[in-house]
């Protein structure tokens, strides 16, 4: 693994308007960046990241069939007592999931450790199915980087192959809040994707959803919602006014519930609690188990469901200091063993796994300058070679 | 290989925009107002038509627009357009919805138009529409409309309430995605 610098291609603006990507520049600070690409060998990849992202990805479904099988695991995972029947059902009825993103700390040496799994509302989706696949074309193409590269990212079949597999009829809501440019970006690639699949699909904003009188959710033009993808987490839906009506409303949602389980923090001490010692895991714990001890002043505290790194706090001789500010932490802590991104001319980069419908397919690398990862981090493109 | 052999986009960027410039392809079928319309035409059995007009008045309440006031229904169509559905509020009071104007044929006039209910808004009073609020045009009797216009047309239930998603993003400020 090697941080190369690139020469960016001349028209990469217009390419990237072409292709739809209108965020490429949010708020006039760069987030797609083709000045550099990290160059990964085959094996690396193989061996380092998308066999271990498999087997952590069969890890979680453990984790998820012991949760939905102790009312008191759910409970530590501060999912409400009102869906925990909910969520129970989601999994028991083998709802499908489309899609996640294990975040890894990785330097080319030595195994992957995983930071977290955003398994219920990942972006950075589309850059790292599309444009990053248009890049590595045309900069072989333009000599950019030699002929004869690669690269990890078979998410666009996958998404497309995954979407006719749901078995759905009708429909396809697809829903993101209203004001974000990027989860809307998100949201139309997947519903690009999903019309490829040969389903009809309908957009609209999580505000917009209504509630009919039968308990059905329902779109602006009053028709029934049944099939609904949902840029849109979990934890949020479960507290908002609609929430307890969603187990009522006959519509499956996309991820399905279950994914309340793994986009939480309390996933890493789950994880280390039955894996203990795994080359890929770090050690985590729940604030209040006493082996949380054992990580003595060296360690990050992390909201259960914090977003986007708000709230968390790096321990380390005794110092803490925080990121983002944030209105997580009520809902418990996780703590989990400091291992600080590795640098890389001083950016460092968080390799961000794509599983699809389960499966590996993909990655993207995100870049920052501080410890945390956080919605300021650059998208950097990657290719394989050996 | 560790990347998709291609990718296409269908929507997003300005491939989309040549698609959608394509002609729409059209189907046969037939309009009435009323049966004894119908089976005037010629061709078409008095046992059809009203074969055709129960299985359209059938779905009427079912894909028909819902409003909550007789006001608001009829400011879509039209003074004495409208009629109490079979819903209700949640505070028990009537649901509107537009009278049927007429009805379209089915694929029994060798196309692929679906049979149901037709209604005229307040507007367009010339034209009907279909319950999914698309143009089919003034003609009746035989008569060719867009494919896309004359498939089955959805459920349409009375919203009792919107807006109950999507506080936590406004209140937290971070998006919702990660």
């Amino acid at each position: 693994m090697e941080r190369l610098p690139v020469r960016p291609r001349d028209n990469w603006r217009e390419v990237a308007e072409e292709h739809g990507f209108t965020f490429h520049t949010p708020d006039g600070e760069r987030y797609w960046d083709e000045t550099h690409a990290y160059r990964f060998t085959l094996r690396e990849i193989e061996d380092d990241l998308e066999e271990p992202a498999e087997e952590l990805e069969q890890m979680c479904f453990e984790v998820v069939e012991r949760a939905v099988g102790d009312e008191e695991v759910l409970g530590r995972l501060a999912i409400p007592e009102m869906f925990r029947g909910y969520v129970a059902d989601s999994w028991r009825n083998r709802e499908r999931n489309l899609y996640g993103r294990m975040d890894f700390r990785y330097d080319g040496t030595g195994p992957a450790k995983l930071y977290e799994y955003n398994a219920d509302t990942p972006t950075s989706l589309y850059e790292s199915a599309i444009f990053q696949w248009v890049w590595l074309e045309q900069a072989m193409e333009q000599g950019l980087i030699p002929e004869g590269a690669d690269q990890f990212n078979s998410l666009h079949e996958r998404l497309t192959g995954a979407f006719g597999r749901f078995g759905i009829e009708g429909p396809l809501h697809l829903a993101c809040a209203r004001d974000t440019e990027e989860d809307l970006g998100t949201v139309e690639y997947l519903e690009d994707c999903a019309r490829q699949a040969g389903l009809a699909t309908r957009r609209l904003f999580i505000e917009d959803i209504g509630l009919a009188d039968n308990g059905r959710f329902t779109d602006l033009d009053d028709e029934p919602v049944r099939w609904l993808f949902k840029l849109y987490p979990w934890e949020w839906l479960m507290e908002e006014e609609f929430g307890s009506r969603i187990p009522g409303s006959g519509a499956q949602f996309i991820e399905p519930g279950w994914k309340a389980v793994l986009s939480n923090k309390g996933l890493l001490a789950l994880l280390w609690e039955m894996f203990e010692g795994h080359p890929n895991l770090l050690p985590a714990f729940f604030e209040d188990d006493p082996k949380a001890a054992s990580l003595g002043g060296r360690y990050v505290r992390k909201p259960l469901l914090s977003r986007e790194g708000a709230n968390v706090t790096f321990v380390e001789n005794g110092r803490a200091s925080t990121g983002l500010d944030g209105p997580y932490g009520a809902e418990g802590f996780v703590r989990q063993a400091l291992a600080p991104l590795p640098s890389f001319d001083g950016r460092r980069p968080m390799c961000g796994v794509w599983l699809v419908a389960s499966e590996p397919a993909g990655m993207c690398i995100r870049e920052d300058e501080s410890a945390v990862t956080t919605d300021d981090a650059c998208f950097i493109p990657h290719f394989i070679l050996d | 290989m560790k990347r998709s052999s291609r990718i296409a986009l269908v929507m997003m960027g300005t491939s989309a925009l040549t698609l959608s410039a394509c002609e729409e392809p059209k189907t046969d079928t037939a309009i009435f107002e009323t049966v004894e319309q119908c089976i005037a035409e010629q061709g078409i059995t008095a046992e059809q038509c009203y074969g055709e007009f129960n299985a359209a008045k059938a779905q009427h309440a079912e894909v028909a627009p819902k409003y909550a006031s007789r006001a608001d229904c009829e400011a879509d169509f039209g003074a004495e357009g409208c009629e109490v559905s079979p819903y209700r509020t949640n505070a028990g009071g009537s649901v509107f919805m537009p009278l049927m104007a007429g009805f379209m044929m089915g694929q029994m006039m060798g196309g692929r138009a679906y049979t149901q209910p037709l209604y005229r808004s307040g507007d367009d009073g010339k034209n009907f529409r279909t319950a999914n609020n698309r143009s089919v045009g003034g003609a009746i009797g035989r008569t060719q409309v867009a494919e896309r216009a004359a498939g089955r047309p959805a459920q349409k239930l009375y919203t009792q309430q919107r807006g109950g998603f999507g506080a936590r993003a406004r209140a937290t400020g971070f998006r919702a995605g990660a």
